[in-house]
């Protein structure tokens, strides 16, 4: 048994495999099928201040080794996370990454305040649009990037901040820079890229939003080669995902850098994905002799 | 709720475009009740995603699913012998609640008519007043699965076996004296099927089950997400599939 335990931000991780964002709920529906506290951490559905419905249906379509969604961020508001959800997740002894999203910049400062203190990180998605920038999406331009971080950091006096960068971008190693100089304590990457799906028949996207934000096992390659260029471009720990389906998957995100992976359309494919996860990288370790699993982080050479 | 890899039995086309695969687990999934569907890995690594498909059979550890071939996933499925092993989410959603209702009436258009069946044959205590409708004689299937009825009515939209029409029409024109009405088909169907009973002023309580694509099936995703009417969301693959037709915007 080879040691998985990682430690990021001086939080403990049983494991380095944490739930995405969005995939996962709040873990209730999954421990159904095994008991989640067998994993190393949580990202939690996005959260907005209030409570949110979301876009119309269908909101989800298949590509080859892919998938698109367009949830539009239905939650039921911080709130109700912190009354009903939290407890129940502290109990599971996982660690639990609260993922938030706002439309300005205010939202993220009054939800990250709220969580001070709550949970062991809180992961800023920044894939949405803001609203008084005209709708670009926070996370593209590196200046929108340090606002947002220098805004949730200063209400986040307790709890350490991981920014989750989108890969719809120009430069990935500069948005790093960006959120690492405005005080990121660690970045989370890729959030999907966007692409649509047609229907020929209707002759209309299959998503009712027309556009998704694409995932899984298709998107790994590009997800890996971002992960590499961000956890070389900054100092602080890297969390790499993007169509990890497998224990070897995982490995490779770590060997580029990343110290923990988040796993999230996989779970779709095979409820069990994670535990199996899990015990794959154990294998793994244990057939290279490799005792922790943090001796495998940034350790690919580049061809000469 | 258990993730199998279950083995194919068989897989076998039982009316045009529509194959009845029957599957073995490898363990016992617990009770599985009429309504309730599966999240079937469609064999094909390339699809990501499982496919909902009702349950239409149980027996000990053999579950049977009937689907018809719409798009890639279900030509996957179509391709699959037996002795392949597939990935088999089950039990999931809520399934018809019959409660104490004694007389039901049970209305199937399509390919909902197969978690009918299964439901039907899960409660043979009861008396069924069935109506299913077909597009037309080669889509007929399974009649020799369902189980005794009160009433037994088949129709196809072009008359070529039993009478012409749908089986909405079909369950009014006969208008029987039931305490639930059950029903499941496309979603012109339902939505025909809340107004003829609002204009007919037919306040018998009736369950729907509903399609929605999704994600994960089990309630942590938030894809699958239909309308209430009280202004709400509600997951088809948790809370459903099967609701109050009065709970929600059809
Ligand atoms: C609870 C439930 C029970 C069902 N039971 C049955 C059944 O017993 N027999 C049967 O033939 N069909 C059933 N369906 C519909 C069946 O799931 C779809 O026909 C099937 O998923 C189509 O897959 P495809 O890959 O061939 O089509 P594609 O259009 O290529 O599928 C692309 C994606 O859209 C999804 N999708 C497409 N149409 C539907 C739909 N109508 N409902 C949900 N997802 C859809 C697919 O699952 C897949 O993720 C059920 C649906 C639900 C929600
Ligand atoms: C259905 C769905 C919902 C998602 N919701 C969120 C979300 O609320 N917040 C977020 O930061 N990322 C969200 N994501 C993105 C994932 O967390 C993850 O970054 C992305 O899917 C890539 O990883 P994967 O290929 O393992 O799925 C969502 C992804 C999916 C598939
Ligand atoms: S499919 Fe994930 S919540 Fe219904």
């Amino acid at each position: 048994m080879a040691n998985l335990s990682v430690e990021i931000c001086g939080v403990k991780f049983k494991n380095p495999v944490i739930a995405a964002s969005g995939t996962y709920g709040f873990g209730r529906e999954f421990n159904e099928v095994y008991d989640i506290s067998q994993i190393g951490g949580i990202s939690t559905k996005g959260m907005t201040l209030e409570p949110r419905v979301g876009n119309p249906v269908p909101r989800i379509a298949e590509g080859d080794s892919v998938i698109l969604n367009a949830v539009g961020l239905q939650n039921p508001g911080v709130e109700s996370f912190i009354e009903k959800d939290l407890g129940y997740l502290k109990s599971k002894g996982v660690v639990i990454i609260a993922n938030v999203a706002g439309k300005t910049l205010e939202d993220y400062g009054k939800i990250c305040a709220r969580l001070n203190g709550l949970v062991d990180f809180v992961e800023l998605n920044i894939s949405c649009p803001n609203v008084k920038a005209g709708g670009m999406a926070f996370g593209i331009k590196p200046e929108s990037i340090k606002e947002v971080t220098r805004v949730s950091k200063n209400s986040l006096t307790k709890t350490p901040l991981m920014v989750k960068l989108s890969p719809n971008v120009e430069s990935i190693s500069v948005n790093a820079k960006a959120a690492e100089e405005c005080g990121a304590d660690c970045v989370s990457l890729i959030n999907t890229l966007t692409g649509m799906v047609i229907d020929l028949e209707r002759r209309k996207p299959v998503i009712a939003n027309n556009t998704g934000g694409v995932s899984g096992a298709g998107i790994r390659p590009i997800a890996l080669r971002m992960v590499y260029e961000a956890a070389h471009a900054v100092k602080i720990p890297v969390i790499g995902m993007g169509g990890i389906a497998s224990g070897e998957d995982a490995i490779s995100f770590m060997m580029a850098g990343a110290k923990a992976v988040q796993v999230g359309t996989a779970n779709f494919t095979n409820a069990n994905a994670m535990p199996e996860i899990i015990s794959q990288m154990n294998a793994w370790l244990d057939g290279h002799n490799i005792a922790s699993v943090n001796e495998i982080v940034d350790t690919l050479t580049l061809n000469g | 709720m258990k993730d199998l890899l279950a083995t194919v039995k068989q897989n076998v086309e039982i009316a045009e475009n529509i194959y009845k695969m029957t599957l073995t687990l490898p363990e016992s999934a617990g009770e599985l009740l009429g309504g309730q569907f599966v999240n079937l890995s469609t064999g094909e690594s390339a699809q990501l995603l499982r496919r909902p498909l009702g349950i239409c059979l149980a027996d000990g550890k053999d579950i049977s699913v009937c689907y018809q071939l719409k798009g890639k996933g279900t030509k996957s499925l179509a391709e699959a012998k037996a002795g392949d092993r597939l990935k088999i989410l089950l039990p999931l959603g809520n399934g018809f609640n019959l409660k104490n209702a004694k007389n039901i009436a049970v209305i199937g258009g399509g390919v909902g008519i197969f978690p009918l069946i299964y439901t039907m044959r899960k409660n043979s205590d009861k008396n069924f007043y069935m109506y299913f409708g077909f597009r037309n004689k080669h889509a007929v299937c399974l009649l020799n699965e369902i189980p005794k009825c009160k009433e037994l009515t088949v129709v196809t939209d072009d008359g070529s076996y039993g009478g012409k029409g749908n089986a909405l029409d079909a369950f009014l024109q006969s208008a029987p004296q039931v305490d639930l009405i059950i029903a499941c088909g496309p979603p012109v169907m339902l939505k025909a099927l809340k107004s003829a009973l609002a204009e007919k002023k037919i306040d018998t309580p009736c369950l729907v089950s509903l399609e929605e694509r999704m994600g994960c099936g089990i309630g942590a995703c938030l894809v699958c997400t239909c309308k209430k009417t009280d202004g709400g969301n509600a997951r088809v693959c948790k809370d459903g599939p099967v609701f109050d037709i009065n709970e929600v915007n059809l």
